[in-house]
């Protein structure tokens, strides 16, 4: 091999092996680039503090809870454990719930034909009141819970597995301030989309609702231990 | 013989060093900038065996192929049909080709050799 083709060989197989290299890395470790600004770094940083306070509460809270156990006598223990339980049944939705709150009726905008209450719309209306600080919901007598399915079946919706009643559907909510979410339900979206599909959304505020208890046993197909994300 | 071996291996220890990456959307080009680049040394490599070894032909195929696989895949992306999968096929076709020949030119000196001695 000449000089002069040896020196081509070792340039191109120099270029070559840069280009492997970089191809390497940057398929083994791409980049990620930060692209958050200042505010979003201050909300970033704003969202972890919560999230610190938020465990510290979680950490009180559990201690406190030991504490009570370890200290006191066996039949308090026994109160202690189920003051726990009921607390976890309240937060799941076993149990009936009042207070003030305001009630929602769903009603045909016209007489004459009957339209549908698609699963969709009520779907989107519970994202919205959810999204207003409503505590708890119940629609024509079923408590919403986490799990609670909303669906259409042969042309019919079905909450909870039971199927929707006639008009006037009633929709429970609880919430703190009963006037402020009336306000934003009557400025609402969905009240747009209700009446896009020939519906007329009311609300009226009440101090004192009842809502029905979840009363069906709760299928836990898919949970899994909480991993705390870092 | 051994200086090409011992540039590839300055050349990789740069690329490590220097820890140059480029975004992942254009990993694709340089993916078969790299495959262009195999190719045409491959291809050198049996020129050279077989005695035809053209020094022009060699860097202009090197860059110009390089270039065209680019090329080819980015008008593949902007036409929406997988275009650089014919450059990954023709130069894979190619590299396999290059080295079946260089094993068996590699083979035939060594026998030769051997018969020799």
């Amino acid at each position: 091999m000449n000089r002069k083709r040896r020196a081509v060989f070792s340039g191109v197989a120099c270029v070559l092996g840069l280009m492997l290299a970089v191809q390497f890395q940057t398929t083994n470790n791409p980049v990620t680039r930060d692209t958050r600004d200042t505010w979003e770094l201050r909300a970033d940083l704003e969202k972890e503090k919560q999230r610190q306070q938020d465990l510290n509460n979680e950490i009180k809270k559990y201690q406190a809870l030991l504490d009570n156990y370890e200290q006191s006598r066996k039949k308090e223990k026994i109160e202690a454990m189920q003051k726990a339980l009921d607390d976890l049944k309240e937060e799941a939705g076993l149990t009936e719930m009042s207070g003030q709150g305001i009630v929602i009726t769903i009603e045909p905008f016209n007489e004459g034909e009957m339209p549908k209450v698609y699963p969709e719309l009520i779907r989107r209306l519970i994202n919205e009141l959810n999204r207003y600080d409503a505590k708890d919901i119940s629609v024509d007598g079923q408590r919403i819970i986490t799990t609670t399915p909303i669906r259409e079946v042969n042309g019919e919706t079905y909450i909870n597995n039971q199927p929707i009643s006639s008009f006037p559907i009633e929709i429970k909510v609880l919430s703190d301030d009963a006037q402020k979410l009336q306000n934003k339900i009557i400025a609402s979206e969905s009240a747009e989309d209700f009446v896009r599909e020939n519906l007329f959304i009311d609300s009226k505020p009440e101090n004192q609702l009842t809502l029905p208890a979840y009363d069906k046993p709760i299928r836990v197909k898919y949970m899994k231990q909480a991993k705390e994300e870092l | 013989m051994w200086l090409p071996v011992l540039a590839l291996i300055i050349g990789l220890v740069l690329g490590f060093l220097s820890e140059i990456r480029i975004p992942l959307e254009y990993s694709n080009y340089l993916s078969i900038a790299v495959l262009a680049a195999l190719d045409t040394l491959f291809g050198g490599i049996r020129a050279h065996l077989q005695g035809n070894f053209e020094d022009k032909v060699f860097i202009s195929g090197f860059f110009f192929n390089i270039l065209l696989a680019a090329a080819l895949a980015y008008l593949g992306v902007h036409l929406g049909i997988d275009l650089y999968l014919a450059a990954i096929f023709a130069f894979g076709v190619r590299l396999f080709n290059n080295i079946a020949v260089i094993r068996r030119l590699v083979i035939s000196k060594w026998s030769d050799s051997r018969k020799k001695s």
